[in-house]
């Protein structure tokens, strides 16, 4: 069952990379001189990083799932 | 869980075109992993602090549950223009009620606990690459954590594209003041790939693949019926992707997470945000984000056996299942929530920043009808508030 699982999200993980590659090449992606927008703060992906880490701490106490967006941290007996 | 890092980008303005090699860097910085700046291959060349209190409570009909109140302060320090090392303390103080077998209210149990946690994050940066070594330790009366996590990124020669990897460890030890288990371990091993791409001069996108590896005691030792594998894996796929709008200059930053694991949990999420600058000062961003989850093999619905009664699952009195938990968490059931946060610019130097979330659990909420019956509906409010200050 785990290896269903591991394929699974390795099908999604690819479908996605492939589709954000088509679509980049569809987008045309940015010369150096092109960049101001993406630099912007709002477009990081995470921009309130201690936002996030209290967010994320609340629904990893509260939910099943968790994870994804990082490695480390440790654990609590919050779960 | 982290609890590192800070609004190191909150009062930073935005690079321009002179520095293009840091986007998708920046795109990669992972909660309290990395360095949420726009530069992330160069030393950040200016400090932050960060101070921030943190509310959190949650209720079902008839029982208000858990209150969280958690100030918490982050700092970052550049150090010789190729090194920075990251500080975070949080005290998580908490207190309330929690059911002790699915949401029942007359098996609730009060209690009070606090939990302090410290992560330290050392990165040095090179050309088109940065490496991070992290130390996490949480410590609760009952529970305690040592973790350690080792990242490298690096970017293509346009840098448009950045690849990341990261491996991490945890060792913790479980003392319940029920003394049901003494000295029990659980340890955890996790590795990461991703990938981060400039699609277009308005489009970042970032995709991420997860595995982690849990050994030793996932019980819950304050729920009554609670037996679980002693083994956990966890695979989870992330994507995300940010859009600019030149004409109204609002973002709109989207992903979608795949959870599964060795439980029989399957989870889905999606969450959306839009940023809106309503002044050059003043920024407004509502957001709303969807859970769902599959229940966990061994979670049994409120069906208690007819001998010996509730709280223990129907059949447990002619034949234990190996395996069983009447924890509502591990059941099946949709969430939502949906929020706003308030910032503040006040000056190149100090920001100010407002935050609220509404969240809730229903049975119903799992799409095509096949949530867990007998479950109360959970609520929960999330509150922050935080100044930033760079130097």
């Amino acid at each position: 069952m785990m290896k269903k699982c591991v394929d699974r999200a390795i099908f999604l993980t690819a479908f996605a990379g492939v589709a954000c590659l088509a679509s980049g090449c569809a987008m045309q992606p940015p010369q150096a001189w092109e960049k101001g927008n993406l630099a912007r703060k709002e477009m990081t992906m995470d921009a309130d990083p201690l936002d996030q880490a209290f967010t994320q701490h609340i629904y990893f106490s509260k939910e099943s799932a968790s994870g994804g967006y990082g490695v480390g941290g440790g654990g609590c007996g919050c779960n | 869980m982290a609890w590192a890092a800070a609004a190191v980008a909150v009062t930073k303005p935005a690079p321009g075109p002179k520095r293009p090699g840091a986007i998708t860097l920046a795109a990669l910085a992972l909660p309290g992993v990395m360095v949420a700046t726009a530069r992330a291959e160069n030393a950040p060349d200016e400090g932050v602090v960060t101070v921030k209190l943190q509310a959190y409570k949650d209720s079902q009909p008839g029982l208000e549950r858990i209150k969280v109140i958690a100030p918490s302060v982050h700092l970052l320090l550049p150090i010789a223009g190729a090194w920075s090392v990251e500080a975070t303390a949080v005290q998580d103080n908490i207190s309330g009620a929690s059911p002790r077998w699915h949401t029942s209210i007359s098996g609730a149990s009060r209690m009070e606990d606090r939990r302090t946690a410290a992560d330290v994050k050392l990165t040095r940066y090179f050309d088109r690459a940065a490496v991070a070594l992290r130390y996490s330790y949480s410590n609760e009366n009952d529970y305690r954590s040592n973790a350690m996590a080792l990242d490298a990124r690096f970017s293509s020669a346009d840098n448009n594209t950045t690849f990341a990897a990261g491996l991490a460890t945890s060792r913790d030890t479980i003392n319940p003041v029920n003394e049901l288990v003494i000295n029990e371990r659980k340890e955890v091993s996790e590795g990461m790939i991703g990938v981060t791409q400039a699609l277009s001069k308005n489009d970042l996108a970032q995709v991420n693949l997860t595995h982690v590896r849990g050994r030793g005691y996932f019980n819950d030792p304050y729920k009554l019926v609670d037996q679980r594998p002693r083994s956990k894996n966890q695979t989870i796929a992330l994507v995300r992707w940010n859009h600019f709008f030149e004409g109204n200059s609002t973002t709109l930053r989207s992903s979608y997470r795949f959870y599964n694991d060795s439980f029989g949990v399957q989870a889905h999420t999606a969450v959306v945000e839009w940023v809106v600058p309503l002044s050059e000062r003043f920024v407004i961003t509502p957001s709303t984000r969807y859970y769902t989850q599959r229940k966990a093999s061994f979670y049994f619905d409120p069906v208690y056996d007819p001998e010996i009664g509730e709280p223990y699952p129907a059949g447990y009195s002619l034949s234990p299942p190996k395996h069983y938990s009447a924890d509502a968490r591990l059941s099946s059931y949709g969430a939502f929530t949906v929020g706003s946060k308030f910032e503040w610019r006040i000056d190149k130097l100090w920001s100010v920043d407002l935050k609220y979330e509404f969240y809730q659990q229903r049975s119903s909420w799992r799409p095509g009808g096949g949530g867990s019956p007998g479950l109360a509906t959970f609520s929960a409010q999330f509150a922050q508030i935080g100044i930033s200050r760079r130097f």
